[in-house]
């Protein structure tokens, strides 16, 4: 059975597969996460934290997170689109949803080294 | 009230595998490589130092053998410090080929540029409307800021010899005095007077690029972004093709190894350049002073002609 992220407040509980995530943005004392199919969720929850619970609950599965700058954590297995000097990326999956995300230059271009380092 | 520590622990600039821990594993290899780059530097230093002392005689040699003639040693590739040479941006072409822009494109710090290289021209200021079928302009691009409200040129400015406006409120200056394109940075030049005594050219512009070091400047945003520089003597414009601010803009200069820079008016402006094979090259918005946005009398251009 695959593993699920659970992020559990006072008041609520979320348990969702990872691979179903595209990414969370923060949000002052909120962080936002859109699913795959398109659905936004507020959680009352500090980035940081949700960072913290994917590490510990998802070990080495939550490699395919990558906390970028103070504001997002991203499905690296929707990246579709780097381009530090335009500042942009892009997350898709080429066929339900594509989301352009802000990022600075510098973040993203550890992240595409960080890629292509992947993929050698 | 909750703190934001926990998301202080990351720059916005930084990236972080989660489930990895490597917290900007990119940049650490990066300082690993920097060190031991500076270790290996450190080791060939030291190796040389020890190797030259050795060669030398020794007091001690000089004393035991005082009859031996002195030997001049002829100087090695160590002693004569050779002058880097230095690669001229643009391309070698002789006097008698017909004037024109080479244009050239490249990317420095992620930020495409090109770069605008005037062979067998010559530089001067033009004040007002530029004629647009004038074949003998190979590159033109707008000079000086224009005041929104009078209209007036911004800072000093020379046409022929003619001072039109004075001033300073920028501290870059570009100054054309006998065919020589002079890019600079300073609160006074005397190439103001003397660009008044010999029909010469002088216009002032945001500094950039201040002997081979950045210089800020106070406007934020990010825009298209035009530069005059000299790079060991060779002047040429160059343009971002993506929006940029000033200082990433002056950071790229640096790196290209411009020696001085100047700002020239970006974004929208109008200007064009003409290649080897004559064909016109237009940037910025030819028709942006249609209609109800009127040109201002004194818009002036940088041009260079054949």
């Amino acid at each position: 059975m695959a593993k699920h992220l659970i992020i559990s407040t006072a008041t609520e509980l979320v348990r969702i597969v990872p691979q179903h995530i595209v990414y969370f943005s923060s949000d002052g004392n909120y962080t936002t996460m859109m699913q795959i199919d398109g659905e936004t969720r507020v959680l009352t929850s500090l980035l940081g934290n949700i960072e913290k619970r994917i590490e510990k609950q998802l070990g080495n599965e939550g490699k395919a997170f990558v906390r970028l700058g103070k504001s997002l954590i991203i499905n690296s297995s929707y990246i579709y689109y780097i381009n530090p000097a335009k500042q942009k990326l892009k997350l898709s999956d080429a066929a339900t949803f594509c989301h352009e995300l802000p990022a600075s230059k510098e973040a993203l271009k550890q992240l595409k080294e960080y890629i292509e380092k992947e993929a050698e | 009230m909750r703190k934001f520590t926990d998301l202080d622990s990351i720059g916005d600039d930084e990236i972080r595998i989660i489930g990895d821990r490597k917290i900007n594993k990119l940049r650490d290899n990066r300082w690993i490589i920097g060190i031991v780059a500076v270790l290996i530097i450190g080791l060939v230093v030291l190796i040389v130092s020890i190797s030259k002392d050795d060669s030398q005689p020794t007091n001690e040699s000089k004393a035991s053998s005082p009859s031996k003639a002195t030997v001049v040693a002829e100087p090695t590739s160590e002693d004569v410090a050779e002058e880097p040479r230095v690669e001229r941006l643009g391309s070698e072409v002789t006097d008698t080929e017909r004037g024109y822009c080479e244009r050239r494109d490249t990317t420095i710090n992620d930020v495409p540029l090109r770069l605008f290289i005037p062979h067998n021209a010559r530089a001067s200021l033009h004040l007002g409307k530029l004629n647009k079928a004038d074949t003998t302009i190979i590159y033109t691009a707008q000079a000086a800021d224009v005041r929104a409200d009078n209209g007036g040129i911004v800072g000093a400015f020379v046409l022929r010899g003619e001072p039109l406006a004075w001033g300073l409120s920028k501290r870059g200056y570009c100054a054309i005095i006998d065919d020589v394109v002079t890019v600079g940075v300073a609160d006074n030049s005397p190439l103001f007077e003397r660009a008044t005594e010999t029909e010469g050219y002088f216009f002032r512009q945001y500094p950039l690029v201040d002997n081979g070091v950045l210089v800020d400047n106070a406007p934020k945003g990010k825009t298209i972004r035009r530069a005059l520089c000299d790079r060991k003597g060779e002047i040429f414009m160059v343009e971002s093709l993506s929006a940029e601010s000033f200082h990433d803009f002056a950071q790229t200069l640096v790196d290209l190894g411009c020696d001085n820079a100047i700002y020239l008016v970006g974004s929208s402006a109008y200007g064009w350049a003409v290649d080897e094979e004559g064909l016109k090259h237009e940037f910025g918005e030819a028709n942006y002073y249609t209609g109800r946005r009127r040109a201002p009398k004194n818009i002036t251009y940088i041009v260079w002609r054949r």
